[in-house]
């Protein structure tokens, strides 16, 4: 009965420990262990508290716990002699040197007294003295002495006393170690001080982190509010299509508001497994700097046109292959625009042409299979889009175009009117607005293919400069100037030092119902009313010519060769920032939450309107400075003086 | 470092009141000012741990533990106070853990050395109190064991 009792016991006390005990525990299972148990359950008496559990309890996880070599004040001063440096006792010795010396002096209480100096006694007012009786050791007064020096008048206390040799060298050595004590308290609080200024440092840095995540969540909440917002449209756009499916003859163009403005882009699910900022796609069939570009929707169709080169390359974003090239304009293209299949290309040679992208055949390939590609991947990305539109559409198209030689050639439509290069265009739905160097805008009808309205901006400029005095102070381009010869003007020169004549008069044009944006070259920002053909507002500021502009709801973006941007307030006309950059800035587009340049650096440039702050993109970017740029959603195309076109992961 | 430790003996000589309470107003008043420095914490510990009552024992060893969890680069010395305040306490077992995980690290240690052979003695001892209990106990039970036979046997 005896050896159970004794063996259960064992377990019940002792079942903590032995758990993970076996290295040690099981060695020492011995006579005298045994022993211990019924010492054990005999001592029931101590009481056994929870905290005593606690404190077993945790030695499992503290014995688990690394122990690394100590370093810094920890190696210098351990805790025992920290202890012994700042306990009540480590004063004790001074208390009573000074005790001593202070014969005649009242008692002070001069323990108390330090330590209310040093915060620890707070309401102690016994007096009582930590020091022991038998440590102050008396000396007797040489009376004779005082008295011989006391006629002297003043003179120091301590001096009218003998404390004796032995005493003096106690004190000596009391001393000496206080001091050592002093230099290990030192050392103590200066390794304090540097504890807290790393806890401090490394808080200021959790603070930063966070204040980041904060500026991360209002981008998000942006991000969906634009959404949102795109999505209510594509809501609208489709209950509308859905109470009018069957408009008569739909032309080619279409239906839904141009997705550059608005709504997210359907990106496949691969694009966010994408590194953000890392170009992902080089498409290097050009020879020549990339003078223009747009593409139709993420991973859809490209078309980009290069100097020199009348042909503009169209490519097929999915897998980066050529599909084909525009074949019609007789100068170099310099501007484009590309809405699903639907391309309008403004050239050299003072023509808009308007193309048909399904119908673009590669030289070698089976035609029907690179149109199929494209078709099907329009469908998948856009799935209402389809069904049964693409064919009355194509109709519209035949209808519409002019009996050309081929029957696949896919330039539609050409417009003819400007009598120089064609340097911007914009279109939305049937309407076009086009600028050129001839110092004119242009708005079209897509349908019909005719010029509804001229809009002269040297008309403009002459009547503006009136009405706001002394606005003509960029003495860039004085109207007389204007007036007679072309538009040239030497661009400041890029990051890699070259620099080429500048002669696109109109930099960019925008529109919206009725609102018309133009940048030209005379570095003005005007706003037309397209119902009457007058420019209403100029925003002056740009002190060289606008390269490209755009606007949404609330604000005008224009970057200029005087190597800014200006983001202006488009109700009052006032800037509302302005981004300096270090070269000419060639192309910009923004949205609400950022603003992606490209200002004559081989990185792209993004601003976060957000947060403000401005980063480069560089990585596997450019070789020579950007030249154009587009982007949808997170999907970036850029076009660079070193003839490649890159696509970009935001 | 290693030799600045103190002797077993040294944990059994406590502090008067007014020392400790000195130490315990410290570490209070920086508690409420919610930075309490290692040395003040370390301090109070230290001090409980030498008191000779046991509440002020286990709330000392309590308190190195969580400088222990707190101060990696204070452990290895905490080891040698935690072993301390255990075998203070009597928990012989855990003292031994935690001396046996600090002669790992340092063999030589002279105190963790002399910490473990009280720790041993202690051990030892306990156990030879309780055979003795358990030696009474038996021959108790022998006795009354053969008182029963007896009078069985006389029946």
């Amino acid at each position: 009965m005896t050896p159970r009792l004794l063996n259960a016991s064992t377990v019940n006390s002792r079942q903590r420990s032995t758990v993970g005990n076996s290295t040690i525990g099981r060695s020492r299972m011995d006579f005298a262990t045994l022993g211990r148990a019924p010492l054990r359950l005999g001592m029931g008496s101590r009481r056994i508290t929870s905290r005593d559990l606690e404190i077993v309890e945790a030695t499992e996880e503290l014995l688990l716990s690394e122990v690394p070599e100590p370093e810094g004040v920890t190696s210098n001063v351990s805790l025992l002699r920290g202890f012994n440096a700042t306990i009540p006792s480590a004063e004790q010795s001074r208390t009573r040197r000074k005790q001593m010396r202070s014969v005649d002096a009242p008692h002070l209480g001069l323990k108390k007294l330090g330590m209310n100096a040093r915060g620890m006694l707070v309401d102690d007012d016994d007096g009582h003295s930590v020091t022991s009786e038998d440590d102050v050791v008396m000396v007797p007064r040489a009376d004779t002495i005082r008295k011989t020096k006391r006629r002297k008048g003043r003179e120091s206390l301590s001096a009218s006393k003998i404390l004796g040799k032995e005493e003096l060298s106690r004190q000596k050595k009391e001393i000496l170690r206080d001091k050592e004590n002093i230099s290990v308290r030192r050392s103590l609080i200066n390794g304090e001080i540097a504890e807290i200024t790393d806890k401090i440092q490394a808080l200021d840095n959790i603070r930063n982190q966070l204040e980041q995540n904060l500026l991360k969540l209002h981008e998000d909440e942006l991000e969906l509010d634009d959404e949102l917002v795109g999505v209510r449209e594509r809501l609208e756009f489709e209950q509308e299509s859905s109470r009018t499916p069957k408009k008569s003859s739909q032309p080619l163009h279409l239906l839904q508001s141009s997705r550059r403005r608005k709504g997210p882009a359907f990106l496949p699910s691969e694009h966010d497994e994408l590194p953000p900022g890392v170009a992902f796609m080089t498409l290097e069939s050009h020879e020549t700097s990339i003078t223009a570009l747009d593409f139709s929707e993420p991973y859809g169709t490209l078309v980009s046109a290069s100097q020199d080169d009348a042909q503009p390359i169209v490519w097929d974003l999915f897998s980066g292959t050529e599909i084909g090239r525009l074949r019609g304009h007789t100068g170099p293209v310099k501007c484009l625009q590309v809405e699903d299949h639907v391309c309008l290309s403004g050239s050299e040679d003072g023509t808009v042409r308007l193309w048909d992208l399904r119908r673009v055949e590669s030289d070698d390939t089976d035609e029907w299979g690179d149109e199929g590609e494209i078709v099907s991947l329009s469908d998948i990305t856009e799935e209402s889009e389809s069904g049964d539109e693409p064919l009355p559409r194509l109709n519209g198209i035949r209808k519409g175009k002019k009996p050309l030689e081929l029957r696949n050639d896919p330039c539609t439509r050409v417009l003819e009117g400007h009598t120089k290069v064609v340097t911007a265009l914009y279109f939305e739905d049937d309407c076009l607005v086009t600028g050129a160097s001839d110092k004119t805008l242009r708005q079209w009808d897509l349908t019909t293919g005719q010029c509804v309205m001229t809009m002269d901006i040297l008309w403009a400029m002459s009547h503006s400069s009136t009405s706001v005095p002394g606005s003509v102070t960029n003495g860039l381009f004085s109207g007389a100037a204007a007036s007679i010869g072309t538009f040239v003007v030497p661009t400041p020169p890029f990051s890699d030092g070259s620099w080429e004549m500048y002669e696109d008069f109109v930099g960019g044009v925008q529109f919206w119902g009725y609102g018309l944006v133009s940048g030209s070259g005379d570095g003005a920002v005007r706003m037309w009313d397209m119902r009457t053909g007058q420019a209403h507002r100029t925003l002056l500021g740009h002190t060289g010519p606008v390269t490209s502009i755009q606007f949404d709801e609330i604000h005008i973006a224009s970057g200029s060769l005087d190597k800014s941007i200006r983001i202006w307030d488009l109700r009052t006309g006032g800037v509302f920032e302005t981004l300096k950059y270090d070269h000419a800035v060639t192309a910009l587009q923004f949205d609400t939450r950022k603003l992606v340049a490209a200002a004559g650096e081989n990185g792209i440039k993004v601003y976060n309107r957000t947060s403000m702050q401005q980063s480069t993109l560089s990585t596997n970017g450019h070789t020579h400075p950007v030249q154009r740029l587009r982007y949808m959603d997170r999907y970036l195309v850029s076009g660079g003086r070193d003839s490649t076109v890159k696509i970009w992961s935001l | 470092m290693s030799t600045d430790l103190p002797y077993a003996a040294d944990a059994e000589v406590s502090l008067s009141y007014d020392e400790l309470e000195v130490l315990k107003l410290q570490y209070e008043k920086e508690l409420a000012q919610v930075h309490v420095t290692v040395q003040t914490k370390f301090n109070y510990a230290w001090g409980l741990v030498k008191s000779p009552m046991r509440d002020h024992q286990v709330e000392g060893v309590r308190l190195l533990q969580d400088l222990y969890r707190a101060e990696p680069t204070r452990r290895r010395e905490c080891l040698y106070y935690l072993a301390l305040g255990h075998y203070k306490m009597g928990n012989f077992e855990e003292a031994r853990r935690f001396n046996g995980l600090l002669l790992e690290k340092e063999p030589t240690n002279m105190q963790a050395l002399s910490l473990a052979q009280l720790i041993e003695k202690g051990v030892a001892r306990e156990g030879y109190i309780g055979m003795a209990l358990v030696g009474g106990a038996a021959a108790v039970g022998t006795i009354l064991l053969a008182g029963l036979i007896r009078r069985a046997t006389r029946k």
